[in-house]
């Protein structure tokens, strides 16, 4: 039932993006994340994909790999797709008029950019994030990002341990709900027939156990953790110090410059930077 | 002074329940190897949380070192000096990753990077696990996910490590690492080491054995001497090993052989003699 369930999704390499500092990422990944949802004009779309494809290219990153990953989203980014181009109600003639279906251009350029942003968002985080940045780095940068907020008493600290011990049990748990899975089969437990009703019923005796389990491993991982010293995050040093390098700072400047250029160029539409060339040659 | 001293120690888990532990004294020896054995729910695993610190008595002190176990400013002390490895190897990992796991211990303490460094590649290379250090700890078998654990505590360089059944859920190769891994530690680095288990195999490894009854101890010896009385064992429901078995039950038979024989070789050539003495009568 769970076995196509991966762990993570992080894929080991030693890529650009692979070196790149976390903390450094996590920035990018905001400014990306604007620049994407912010291009708007044809232009500024451009450079927005033209940049989602450069991130795609350094990463590393195999082609099936990413295919695989949008795979599941095909018929939410088909149907986005589909409603703006019906949906869109645009001026002067309509491209296309028959019967109840009346399409204009404006809808086809929308359908295309919103299915270009929502490819250029799963993609570009993809590789920003998650296909290249280990969980445990991934909670390093989470912490050290959020430390400010330990000045007003947030436990960061906490929240990131949490967060690394959550990671480090997803395995640990999907085993273990396996197992109940193949014990109540043996036991002639029926999860596959019935209504929808029927089959969440089902799952009660598989949660139970699992919920009780998961509390006794929390209850003997407390006592493992005091046994070791912890304490909370006071004064505690770390093995691995995150270092980042001057090209990464010279990564997140260029990104900004790129997420403020499409702002301004959001403004300009392609006949007027043309004028532009026309003007300057 | 003894490194770990109980004295009229009585515990349980509420007050309205019967006791887990009774009157217990007892004292452990620096460098000592001790075994303590016991039935299904004779209390030997909560004491084993007492002599560590996890659980504090109801009645009566456990001095570590000296540091009274009830004494919370003292706790941390304590902690670092006496280490424990559980049972399930799952629930005392905390990291995804093997090196990070082991630098757990040292990180808590604060140690500077260097240290942390060489404290975890130390006590890798004593566990023999060193190539594994950057493997992630779900994918290792139970044999060598315990190995870590002790890894772990080494890192904290305690003077004792408590190991509350720490082969029971392995599978006999694993058992045989961990039990090598003990002899070692004890042998070679001088930790005291104190094992609670009900296989009589590895309680045979140990310098002294206590052997423990519903909350008391009722034998406190070397295996010879426990090993001697196998009615007392047999009327606690536990078995002798099978050398002593097999020597009690010659004797019954009425044959003049020495008990407390707990090697298959000192047998065999106790029983040639013996045969060979037979027959020249």
């Amino acid at each position: 039932m769970l076995k196509d369930v991966t762990f993570g999704q992080y894929y080991p390499g030693n890529s650009l993006l692979h070196r790149t500092d976390p903390r450094i990422k996590m920035l990018i990944l905001i400014e990306y994340l604007v620049l994407v949802l912010v291009a708007n004009s044809e232009i500024a779309a451009l450079l927005s994909l033209a940049f989602t494809v450069f991130l795609i290219a350094v990463s590393g990153v195999r082609f099936g790999i990413l295919i695989k990953s949008v795979k599941p989203l095909i018929f939410v980014l088909a149907f986005t797709a589909i409603i703006n181009l019906f949906f869109t109600v645009g001026e002067g003639e309509p491209l296309l008029n028959w019967g109840f279906i009346t399409i204009y251009a404006n809808g086809v350029r929308n359908a295309i950019m919103m299915l270009l942003r929502l490819l250029s968002l799963v993609l570009g985080t993809s590789v920003l994030i998650s296909f290249t940045t280990s969980p445990l780095e991934l909670t390093d940068a989470i912490e050290a990002l959020l430390s400010p907020l330990k000045k007003i008493k947030v436990p960061v600290h906490e929240f990131a341990m949490m967060m690394s011990i959550a990671l480090r049990f997803i395995p640990t748990l999907i085993e273990e709900t396996n197992k109940i899975i193949s014990a109540q089969k043996a036991r002639c437990a029926d999860f596959e027939s019935g209504n929808l009703l029927k089959r969440i019923k089902a799952l009660i005796p598989i949660l139970i156990p699992l919920f009780v389990s998961a509390v006794r491993r929390a209850e003997e991982l407390a006592d493992a953790m005091e046994c070791r010293c912890y304490n909370g995050g006071e004064g505690r040093t770390k093995l691995k110090v995150m270092k980042s390098r001057p090209a990464d700072y010279a990564f997140l400047l260029a990104v900004t410059v790129l997420t403020v250029a499409v702002f301004f160029l959001n403004n300009i539409s392609v006949s007027e930077i043309i004028n532009l060339c026309k003007a300057i040659f | 002074m003894s490194f770990i001293e109980a004295r009229g120690v009585e515990f349980s888990y509420s007050p309205d329940e019967e006791k887990v532990i009774k009157n217990i004294d007892l004292k452990i020896e620096k460098g000592s190897y001790v075994a303590i054995l016991g039935h299904n729910g004779c209390g030997k695993s909560t004491l084993a949380k007492l002599l560590c610190g996890i659980l504090t008595p109801t009645e009566g002190q456990i001095l570590i070192d000296g540091a009274d176990t009830a004494d919370e400013e003292k706790s941390f002390e304590i902690r670092k000096k006496c280490g424990m490895v559980f049972q399930n190897p799952d629930n005392q990992l905390v990291a995804s990753v093997v090196e990070e796991d082991v630098a757990f211990a040292p990180e808590n303490l604060g140690l500077p990077r260097d240290e942390i460094r060489k404290r975890v590649d130390m006590a890798l290379a004593t566990v023999d696990m060193t190539e594994y250090k950057e493997h992630a700890t779900y994918k290792l078998s139970g044999g060598q996910k315990q190995r870590i654990a002790i890894a772990g505590m080494l890192a904290m360089s305690p003077e004792c490590i408590i190991f509350d059944e720490a082969t029971a859920m392995l599978d006999p190769t694993g058992r045989k690492e961990i039990v090598a891994a003990m002899k070692r530690l004890n042998s070679e680095i001088g930790i005291t080491v104190v094992t609670i288990t009900h296989y009589m195999n590895e309680a045979v490894e140990a310098d002294r054995i206590i052997v423990m009854n519903k909350g008391e101890i009722i034998a406190d010896g070397t295996p010879k001497e426990i090993f001697s009385e196998v009615e007392k064992l047999q009327s606690v429901s536990l078995a002798v090993p099978q050398v002593a078995e097999l020597m009690y039950l010659l004797e019954q038979d009425g044959h003049p052989l020495p008990r407390g024989v707990l090697h298959a070789m000192e047998a065999a050539d106790l029983l040639e003699a013996y045969i060979k003495g037979a027959k020249n009568d």
